[in-house]
């Protein structure tokens, strides 16, 4: 018997987060700076709107269900050695870091993507006129280290799914697909309302234009 | 015991600034051209920076573009000068500056020429009071920088 794990937002926010990186990534690399604009306002949205579903989501999406302390976590890591099926219901303690660590470099990155200017001073983010040309300077570089950080951070969450599907043999790319996975004993978690996910959307939405069109409307 | 540590940092510190101080000033001239041309070009993409964000703004304050629109056209007209012989690579400076510069004198020239009429016509555009024709020209502006930079600079990685 299957139970619903995740929520339909958090999962579109998660696909739509990964289209956005490898949109973001080719746009850079092939110097479609208008495209990168749109793909790095589609995921500042994004961001923000997972960050206040991790407060106000359903129960598996909120930060307050995965975050455990250093006790939790280190007992969890013992186990990670057993063959035996995972059963955390939602994210481990150990996917809980990765969640957080993902999530922080993805806000780094895209505060970086704001202010940054081009070595010519021609392409550049939408609050760069709030910084010097040299700040800019930073900003861009501190966006390309970043970059660096989230690519070793993705491939470290596509190594732990692997290790999860061949290991311990639990499919997690499935439940993040179809937002239902099967347990030990039926779980009957709590759900936002949709009311709730259009609200927070909306919300979502207007801060990213807000922030996109340079802090103006 | 702390004193004596302390004298020996000191000799130590003194030590290291008389071998570092005369390898700084032996710099070479060619290093040294190449490290004013990185201060230019900084110049070049704030005052770019400048114009850009100030057209960005919905009202652009035409004395800001004015006073932009000068400062790059005069850095344009210098901007032969800041590649002296041997300001290249061979100078051991950190640069981005393409050795095919000093052997394509003349292309190089040419594609200097080239942003010195665009920075001229925003000169006059800006100083016409013609603030949208200013804001159309920024784009030939970009056009100029490029067509140097991907043929006489180093891409950015």
């Amino acid at each position: 018997m299957k139970s619903r794990l995740w929520d339909g937002p958090t999962r579109v926010v998660h696909w739509a987060l990964v289209a956005c990186l490898g949109l973001s990534w080719w746009t850079a690399e092939t110097d479609h700076l208008e495209w990168h604009r749109w793909s790095g306002y589609s995921a500042l949205g994004l961001l923000i709107f997972r960050i206040v579903w991790g407060f106000a989501g359903s129960a598996t999406s909120r930060f307050s269900h995965f975050l455990k302390g250093p006790a939790t976590t280190a007992a969890y890591v013992g186990t990670l050695g057993s063959r035996e099926t995972s059963q955390a219901v939602g994210h481990n303690p150990l996917g809980a870091l990765s969640v957080v660590a993902i999530l922080l470099s993805l806000v780094v990155q895209v505060s970086a993507g704001l202010f940054a200017v081009d070595v010519d001073g021609f392409e550049s983010g939408p609050l760069s006129y709030l910084v010097s040309f040299d700040q800019g300077r930073l900003a861009s570089k501190i966006h390309s280290i970043s970059f660096t950080i989230l690519q070793i951070l993705a491939a470290l969450h596509v190594v732990a799914i692997v290790f999860y599907l061949i290991w311990k043999r639990t499919n997690l790319i499935g439940p993040m697909i179809t937002g239902r996975r099967a347990f030990a004993t039926e779980q009957t978690l709590a759900f936002a309302s949709w009311k709730r996910v259009v609200l927070v959307a909306v919300v979502a939405f207007i801060a990213m234009a807000w922030i996109s069109k340079g802090l103006k409307f | 015991m702390a004193m004596a540590r302390g004298l020996w940092m000191g000799v130590a510190l003194a030590a290291g600034l008389s071998i570092a101080a005369p390898m700084a000033l032996a710099q070479s001239a060619g290093a040294k051209a190449a490290a004013a041309r990185h201060e230019n070009f900084k110049q070049v993409g704030g005052t770019f920076k400048a114009i850009r964000d100030e057209f960005a703004k919905g009202s652009p304050d035409k004395a800001v573009i004015q006073a932009n629109a000068m400062k790059l056209n005069g850095l344009a007209g210098k901007l032969p000068t800041w590649f002296p012989a041997g300001s290249g690579p061979e100078s051991g400076a950190k640069t981005d500056a393409k050795p095919e510069i000093w052997a394509d004198r003349a292309g190089f020239a040419a594609a200097a020429k080239g942003l010195q009429t665009e920075t001229g016509k925003f000169q006059q555009l800006a100083m016409a009071g013609d603030l949208d024709g200013a804001k159309a020209q920024v784009r030939n502006l970009g056009g100029a920088c490029k067509t140097c930079h991907d043929k006489f600079r180093v891409p950015e990685k």
